[in-house]
């Protein structure tokens, strides 16, 4: 019993704000239910075959998955590579460090409403430097194939630097001994890295990749801001999805029925990256 | 210390000068579309309104865009808090209306004022959008309609003597004032979602034909010959003509484009004169949005509604203030500081407004092709009903492949699809 007591007052917040809403939305996704004109109907699971009927609702799963990806893969390794690289406390690399960090301390509505400005075909910062090795008037965030690309480098751009906090800490606990060991043996760098560091930070790569899939569904202010989902839908991503069937369109029925799915997806990544990180995870005994 | 005696000094008179007047509280929410700047000035107003009489005290809060404004709005009176007062995208309120979340106007002002003879002082292009099912649910407060600016050096550069008023002048014009390798675009048109809308029916209505059914919100005419004409028109600036570029331009970097010298023509709200008048630094001017077979166009702007569920006194209190955001004075200076035209004819009457409009002739043009002005598109669920032709205009923008006649069946299918519930309730069940 004292274990659950011990758990109770956790428990409580979570079933008030987390575990109940999630039985409501998907109570509610049985429902087909408009502001306008018609009351709330029961249609079992008629709202998720109208979401399969939805083209902008497969172009968003689509593009989310896209987006995960090509975020999160770069990001990541990108932040690893930093702390790789800013391993070693020292005056330069505490500078490089803070500047690496900075993109994070942006609030997200601010860096996406600078990018705009950065994306600006013509007159941009971006194509004023590649005006000047001749590459002209690129519309980043207007062409269709381009946008989610153009707003993925943003992505990358701001969270890199906060990945790399969390691998510099992996490092700064990885006990010397291992890697000393592995030079004296004649390891080159590459190897050391490979078969002795990155081994012994699996538990921080499980920990980062399930923080930065859930950042990159999770935050929709960029795509507010930059595309507002366009151009055609190019840049809709499911957390925009339903924030404009929803509040845009009223169509709440759609609206919970896409949470469920967006939820369900959340959940089987985490599981999925949790477990497969698991079994590469090295444990101190 | 002093600076916590100067706090606990604030909060004492606060207190107090709350509990002497009493003076009633109501939120008013207003977007601001264009700049900052306009945000600062709306504040203002109401300050001014708030220490000019002690029995209202209004609260401004300032929303984003037309769209998040009815967003926030509609959240705030699901959450219990109707706002008193709102600043709504003028083509919203049928919408509103229609869905029983806005009092009409007669239920807000006091009982036995005249709202016909009150309507008569405002344009007549504008009074469409106010009401529905004949009853005023909206009072005009800033409007606009699309307008060409120009700049008057690249025209003379290119030896164009005047500005294009028909399409084929246009397209002409645009060529002639195109520069290679995106050096310098003919004309630009803001293609993200909203401005997208109001453009394409801009177009449309130029070509003579109507966008929506005004009197029934359940039909909308996207596979109709003159949307068609629209969406062509656009399309082949970008790609056939090459006087524009692909793909999607956001109103800002229109705007930006035009202020670089990086496009000799742009269409956008006349709500923009002032920001243009501000920013261009050469000479340019306005004119009316050249025609296919007539000169017609579509408001935009903004009127003021009353969301339903407030108390009697948050009425009286509303109506005071909106009454004081509509007077001659007001509504026309804030005409003067952001280049919208007033709604209210008869502000055009007072010496200040004529000396302003004999000093800024552009500031004219506007309201000269208010004669021309209709409606903007208002139906069931109006921004959804809207972004169906907007992807459709913006996927015609980036894919040179895509035919028009595809692209208006798809736009026409998928707002059907949107317009349903409404058509089926209005329908009898057989």
């Amino acid at each position: 019993m004292a274990p659950y007591l011990l758990l109770l007052p956790a428990l409580i917040f979570l079933a008030t704000f987390t575990y109940w809403p999630m039985a409501q939305v998907v109570f509610a996704s049985a429902f087909e239910g408009r502001t306008i004109g018609s009351a709330t109907t029961y249609v079992a699971f008629g709202n998720y075959l109208r979401l399969l009927d939805d083209e902008d609702f497969l172009g968003a799963l689509w593009n989310t998955i896209l987006f995960i990806t090509w975020t999160v893969i770069p990001s990541m390794a990108l932040g690893f590579l930093f702390a790789l690289a800013l391993r070693r406390s020292g005056w330069l690399s505490n500078i490089h460090r803070a500047l690496l960090f900075f993109p994070t301390l942006l609030p997200l509505v601010a860096a996406a409403s600078l990018f705009i400005f950065i994306f600006l075909p013509g007159v941009g910062l971006l194509d004023y430097y590649l005006a000047k090795i001749g590459v002209h008037g690129i519309n980043w965030l207007g062409d269709p194939d381009l946008a989610l690309w153009s707003i993925m480098l943003l992505t990358i751009w701001k969270n890199a630097g906060y990945y790399m906090l969390f691998f510099l800490a992996g490092l700064q606990s990885l006990p010397e001994d291992a890697e000393d060991a592995a030079l004296i043996e004649g390891a080159s760098w590459w190897q050391r890295q490979y078969f002795v560091v990155i081994p012994m930070l699996g538990p921080t790569f499980a920990f980062v990749s399930v923080i930065a899939i859930i950042t990159a569904v999770v935050q929709v202010d960029h795509v507010i801001v930059m595309t507002k989902g366009g151009p055609n839908n190019a840049t809709n991503l499911l957390l925009f999805y339903v924030y404009q069937q929803a509040h845009e369109f009223y169509d709440i029925g759609k609206a919970t029925a896409a949470t469920v799915v967006t939820l369900a997806f959340l959940l089987a990544l985490s599981a999925l990256s949790l477990r497969t990180m698991e079994r590469r995870v090295h444990y101190e005994s | 210390m002093s600076f916590i005696k100067t706090f606990v000094g604030a909060v004492a008179l606060t207190a107090f000068a709350g509990g002497a007047t009493a003076a009633e509280r109501i939120e008013f929410m207003f977007p601001a579309p264009v700049q900052g700047k306009l945000s600062r000035e709306m504040q203002r107003i109401v300050k001014e309104y708030n220490a000019s009489q002690d029995t209202v005290e209004v609260i401004g809060v300032f929303t984003g865009s037309y769209d998040d404004t009815k967003i926030k709005a509609q959240a705030a009176t699901e959450a219990g808090k109707p706002p008193a007062v709102v600043l709504m995208g003028a083509n919203f309120a049928a919408e509103l209306a229609m869905s029983d979340l806005i009092e009409p106007i007669s239920a807000v002002a006091p009982e036995g004022t005249n709202l016909d003879a009150f309507l008569n002082e405002f344009w007549p292009a504008v009074r469409a959008n106010a009401k529905f099912d004949g009853q005023l649910y909206s009072i005009p407060f800033q409007n606009s309609t699309p307008i060409l600016y120009y700049n008057k050096e690249h025209f003379a550069e290119a030896g164009i003597s005047k500005a294009p008023e028909t399409w084929a002048e246009w397209i002409k014009a645009a060529k002639k004032l195109t520069k290679a390798d995106g050096e310098r675009w003919g004309l630009m048109m803001p293609s993200n979602y909203d401005y997208n809308g109001w453009l394409v029916q801009a177009l449309a209505m130029s070509s003579g034909g109507s966008f929506y059914n005004t009197s029934y919100p359940g039909e909308i005419y996207y596979d109709h010959a003159s949307t068609k004409a629209a969406l062509k028109f656009w399309r082949d600036m970008a790609h056939t003509h090459k006087a524009m570029p692909t793909g999607v331009t956001d109103s800002k970097a229109v705007s930006t484009a035009f202020f670089s010298g990086k496009s000799s023509m742009i269409v956008l709200s006349t709500g923009a004169l002032s920001f243009v008048r501000n920013n261009a630094k050469f000479d340019y001017d306005v004119a009316f949005i050249p025609r296919n077979v007539r000169n017609s166009v579509p408001i935009g702007g903004a009127s003021l509604v009353s969301f339903k569920g407030t108390t009697p006194e948050q009425k009286a209190a509303a109506w005071d203030f909106m009454s004081y955001l509509v007077s001659k004075e007001v509504i026309g200076g804030w005409s003067r500081f952001t280049g919208y035209f007033s709604p209210r004819k008869t502000a055009y009457d007072l010496p200040v407004m004529q000396e302003f409009v004999k000093n800024n002739p552009d500031a004219l043009t506007a309201v000269e092709q208010l004669k021309y002005a209709g409606p903007w598109i208002a139906t069931y669920n109006t921004v959804a009903v809207r972004k169906a032709v907007e992807d459709e205009m913006q996927a015609l923008l980036s894919d040179e492949k895509l035919t028009i006649d595809e692209a208006a069946a798809r736009a026409q299918k998928n707002a059907n699809e949107v317009l349903k519930p409404y058509v089926e309730s209005t329908a009898l069940r057989f």
